[in-house]
């Protein structure tokens, strides 16, 4: 069975025959790129951001877990804690996606070639349905919150399956630092 | 035994070793530790707003305090004992470079602003734990805890821009 290893290289195999190359290659070759690169405080200061940003989403993201598991937060029904978090987490996806675009622009080739980047935008895009999901589900008020009961272990397991697609982003987001490309 | 030696002892040592040596340690380490400070800031940031009024002003503080302050700690723990990690394997150099001691200074000024809150402001805490707008010093505090771990996170993220420098 091939490793992630091996399943990332390949993924960076594949990412080298794409027209990404060239593109990333011009985008680093453009004046917004040249001056975010050689401007010393514009990619940690982006990346500050972007960290915060990640504790305000995923700091919300965990406590509404908390609140599903039953761990924090029963003074309020899980529809008003969905209604405390999920607009913190809206902006913050917002000031993460401005961060991010500051952050590649800075280095278009070292991320745009990463397999650990386009991992990361995967389960990203998965992460924004899921809470996309849940909102609608909330709003439109359906019971499998509240009422607990026999839908309990689905939610538990669900809710587990969303904190752990959290952990991943930010793994493969730190990792991208560190995959060669 | 000087500091700067038992710097070095600690990068020296088979922990700090393979830390340093390995393919895979660093970045693993990097990202827990991400993960569990994220959790510190969000949890943290989740009592300050509400210390400040704009955010949870229907709760209770206390209710706030006791929904976010265990876990708070708990990704603390996480947060000391992956960065611990990180720190040893590169100590000599992590203690030389301004930006991790302002990490720190950042990291200590968070300590006594918390203390100074808990051991003094939090006394009355039942006169106005239904009020949204807060006594003085409960807003100050709340306003120092947000603006101090903006620094702290701005400071930790140039230790991995300048430490290089100090090779």
């Amino acid at each position: 069975m091939p490793s992630i290893g091996d399943l990332l290289y390949a993924f960076a195999l594949w990412l080298k025959t794409t027209p990404l190359v060239e593109f990333s290659l011009w985008a680093s070759k453009t004046w917004l790129s040249q001056l975010f690169d050689k401007t010393f405080l514009v990619t940690p200061v982006a990346q500050s951001i972007h960290i915060l940003a990640i504790a305000i989403a995923f700091g919300s993201v965990v406590m509404i877990n908390l609140r599903l598991y039953e761990l924090s937060g029963q003074t309020r029904t899980i529809a008003q804690t969905a209604e405390r978090y999920l607009p913190w987490i809206k902006w913050a996806l917002v000031v993460l996606l401005v961060t991010g675009l500051v952050i590649i622009v800075g280095d278009p080739v070292r991320v745009l070639l990463n397999p650990a980047f386009w991992t990361k935008m995967i389960l990203v895009v998965c992460a924004i349905l899921v809470n996309l999901w849940f909102q609608r589900s909330v709003a439109r008020g359906d019971v499998l919150w509240e009422l607990a009961g026999q839908t309990r272990l689905k939610v538990r397991i669900g809710a587990g399956a969303v904190l752990l697609l959290w952990c991943a982003i930010i793994f493969l987001g730190r990792w991208i630092a560190y995959v060669p490309v | 035994m000087s500091l700067q030696a038992f710097w070095q002892s600690l990068q020296d040592s088979p922990v700090g070793d393979f830390v340093a040596s390995s393919s895979w340690a660093f970045p693993t380490l990097e990202s827990i530790h991400v993960i569990a400070l994220t959790i510190v800031l969000g949890t943290v940031a989740i009592m300050d707003l509400r210390l400040l009024g704009v955010a949870s002003t229907d709760s209770r503080v206390t209710v706030i305090s006791n929904d976010t302050l265990r876990w708070t700690w708990a990704a603390f723990g996480l947060a000391v004992v992956s960065g611990t990690l990180l720190f040893m394997s590169k100590a000599t150099i992590y203690t030389i470079d301004p930006w991790f001691l302002r990490k720190m200074t950042m990291m200590v000024l968070a300590g006594v602003n918390m203390a100074v809150f808990h051991v003094f402001t939090w006394k009355s805490v039942q006169e106005w734990d239904t009020d949204r707008i807060l006594p003085r010093a409960a807003r100050i505090a709340g306003g120092l805890s947000l603006g101090i771990w903006v620094f702290l996170v701005f400071f930790a993220r140039l230790v991995g821009f300048t430490l290089g420098k100090y090779e």
